[in-house]
């Protein structure tokens, strides 16, 4: 009975196949002849590139010399003659077997040789062994990793936290989670070298203002509105970011951040703080530069720190609102596809967290000891104090250069010997000088802890001056 | 898949070819030539975040194999819906604009156009 019905209504059709209306037919016709053609067309590319032909390539080819593998450079490159240390890097260090006080490693709270600590890491070696063979995501998240997120977050205030197993990459994997190409974002020209390398895996387009200067920031932000008004569909779809470090490492200021705020909020973009030097010493309780300035945390969007330097750990932590972070859970590189943080150092991170809550108190002591030094070292003749009287790690720069890189890094090398040789360890800030953007001048970066005694920061005071008085004159 | 509609409601079957092409066409319209960019992160640095699924497809090679076939197959779902219909006229109208919606945009000459800047960003 179906199958009848079904014929039946099949005749009828191909009897309508032949009263079908002519136009139909027609562009049935040019619909399978467009079949047709489409079966038989090659694939081809869009664009064309320029072909060269070949006797072109011939002589490219035969014009070309190979550039030696290993570059020449000169014997004394800073490179290749690099001091030894044996023994861990703390108040003293040993280096190429001279006792020294340690002038340059970022120990700032003098965690780095804390009993505490170096117990609580064993105890967790132990436990757990050294490494974690894995990223987070593939077994390689341990309770120590969730509680030291917790603690990150409930110690900065923020609603979570998200750990990195290298300073570095923090923020270089948190940049480009969120600003992707086609955004543009506002950075200072003094940023570090890490957060150039985000932006530069971000793709974004990169406005840079001259550093701590409010007014270009705002002229740039106000030539942005412009543009924007003129195209709103792409202005709703472009995210603006701007993006400041708490501590500057290569100038030693602090950034203004109440401007930031205000400029945030009048030109609509977000805000990215990267408070690798300021976390654990600025503010009274060492939350960073926000509590220094006593701005709430919610106005920031993203805070990223590194623990390399004042917890004396390894890694990094951004911080912010669950939302935010929540996002750089799966794209943020780092995260994800490199290994988490051996358990051993997340647990020497509690510890050192631990310390930091219960006294305080060393935030000022630090204070005091940066406001010392930097005092002391006012009106050394040559030399000139870079940085914040607050700033724990700042630069001595030359007052007059000597109109070449090379010499001055040279002048400032023999500055730094001698003072090896009176026993006070200092270093040289040091730049991949063809990958910087803006490439600061040289200089040797001081570094006050809290371990350092008032006698011996006067000691070393008294040092740098004597040296810099013979070298330089 | 597209052929179980035929049962469901009861409708006429023109009405339902007439209804599973304009569906078909309209789902094609929209997943590959409305939605821009990439659900995922892709290896290339976000250069196809303005570009729709069909320009992105075999990273704009024309005429390969896969864009052939997602062209025919409205083609030959409108050749079997016109059949149906006994070539009515009203349906005639539906079927052949929807068609054209969906092949203009496959066409190489429209690869990154945007008319009257819909879709642009």
């Amino acid at each position: 009975m179906a199958t009848a019905a079904e014929q039946w209504v099949l005749v009828e059709m191909v009897q309508a196949l032949y009263e079908a209306p002519a136009y139909h037919l027609i562009l049935e016709g040019i619909l399978i002849l467009w079949i047709i053609r489409l079966l038989f067309s090659k694939t081809y590319k869009l664009q064309e590139r320029s072909d060269l032909t070949v006797k072109e390539k011939e002589e490219l080819i035969e014009e070309w010399q190979p550039e030696p593998l290993v570059p020449p450079i000169s014997k004394d490159h800073p490179a290749l003659n690099y001091n030894i240390v044996s023994g861990p890097p703390s108040h003293n260090i040993v280096v190429n077997g001279k006792k020294c006080v340690n002038f340059a490693s970022f120990n700032f709270l003098g965690l780095l040789d804390n009993p505490r600590v170096k117990a609580a890491a064993l105890a967790s070696l132990k436990k757990y062994g050294v490494g974690t063979c894995g990223p987070r995501g593939f077994y390689g998240t341990f309770d120590v990793h969730l509680d030291l997120e917790d603690r990150l977050a409930k110690f900065m205030k923020t609603e979570e936290a998200i750990i990195y197993s290298y300073g570095f990459a923090t923020i270089a994997s948190a940049i480009p989670a969120y600003s992707k190409r086609g955004d543009i974002v506002f950075v200072d020209r003094a940023a570090c070298f890490a957060i150039q390398k985000g932006l530069q895996a971000s793709r974004s387009d990169i406005k840079l203002f001259k550093h701590n200067d409010m007014a270009d920031l705002e002229r740039l932000l106000k030539e942005q509105e412009m543009e924007d008004q003129k195209n709103p569909r792409k202005a709703r779809v472009t995210r603006r970011f701007i993006v400041a470090e708490g501590l500057y490492m290569n100038t030693g200021t602090i950034c203004p951040l109440p401007e930031l705020v205000k400029l945030k909020y009048k030109y609509k973009a977000r805000i990215f703080l990267e408070e690798s030097l300021s976390f654990g010493v600025l503010g009274e309780h060492g939350r960073g530069v926000t509590e220094h300035f006593g701005i709430s945390i919610d106005d920031i969007d993203l805070i990223s720190a590194n623990m390399e330097n004042s917890l004396a750990s390894i890694g990094g932590f951004c911080c912010g609102r669950s939302f935010v972070i929540d996002h750089q859970r799966l794209s943020g590189q780092g995260y994800c596809f490199s290994a988490s943080l051996p358990p051993l150092l997340a647990a020497a991170a509690i510890e050192a967290l631990n310390i930091m809550e219960e006294n305080p108190g060393i935030f000022s002591v630090l204070k005091e000891k940066c406001k010392r030094i930097h005092k002391a070292l006012q009106g050394i003749s040559g030399l000139k104090v870079v940085g914040e009287s607050l700033s724990p790690a700042f630069h001595l720069q030359l007052k007059d250069s000597t109109g070449s890189r090379e010499k001055d890094v040279k002048l400032l090398q023999e500055i730094v010997n001698h003072c090896m040789d009176r026993s006070i360890a200092l270093t040289q800030a040091r730049y991949l000088e063809k990958e910087e953007k803006c490439l600061p001048p040289p200089s040797i970066r001081v570094v006050v802890t809290v371990e350092q005694t008032d006698e011996e920061l006067e000691r070393a005071a008294r040092t740098i001056k004597e040296v810099a008085q013979a070298v330089l004159l | 898949l597209i052929l179980l509609t035929p049962f469901i409601p009861f409708f006429s079957i023109p009405v339902v070819w007439t209804l599973t092409n304009v569906i078909h066409n309209l789902a094609m319209y929209v997943f590959l030539h409305t939605v821009k960019g990439t659900p995922f992160e892709t290896p290339d640095q976000g250069k196809a975040r303005l570009l729709t699924h069909w320009e992105q497809m075999d990273y704009g090679l024309q005429f390969t194999s896969s864009r052939k076939f997602l062209s025919i197959s409205p083609i030959v779902l409108y050749l079997l819906a016109s059949f149906y219909t006994k070539y009515d006229a009203a349906h005639f109208i539906i079927n052949t604009a929807s068609l054209l919606s969906v092949l203009l945009p496959k066409l190489p000459q429209f690869h990154g156009v945007r008319l009257f800047g819909i879709n642009k960003y």
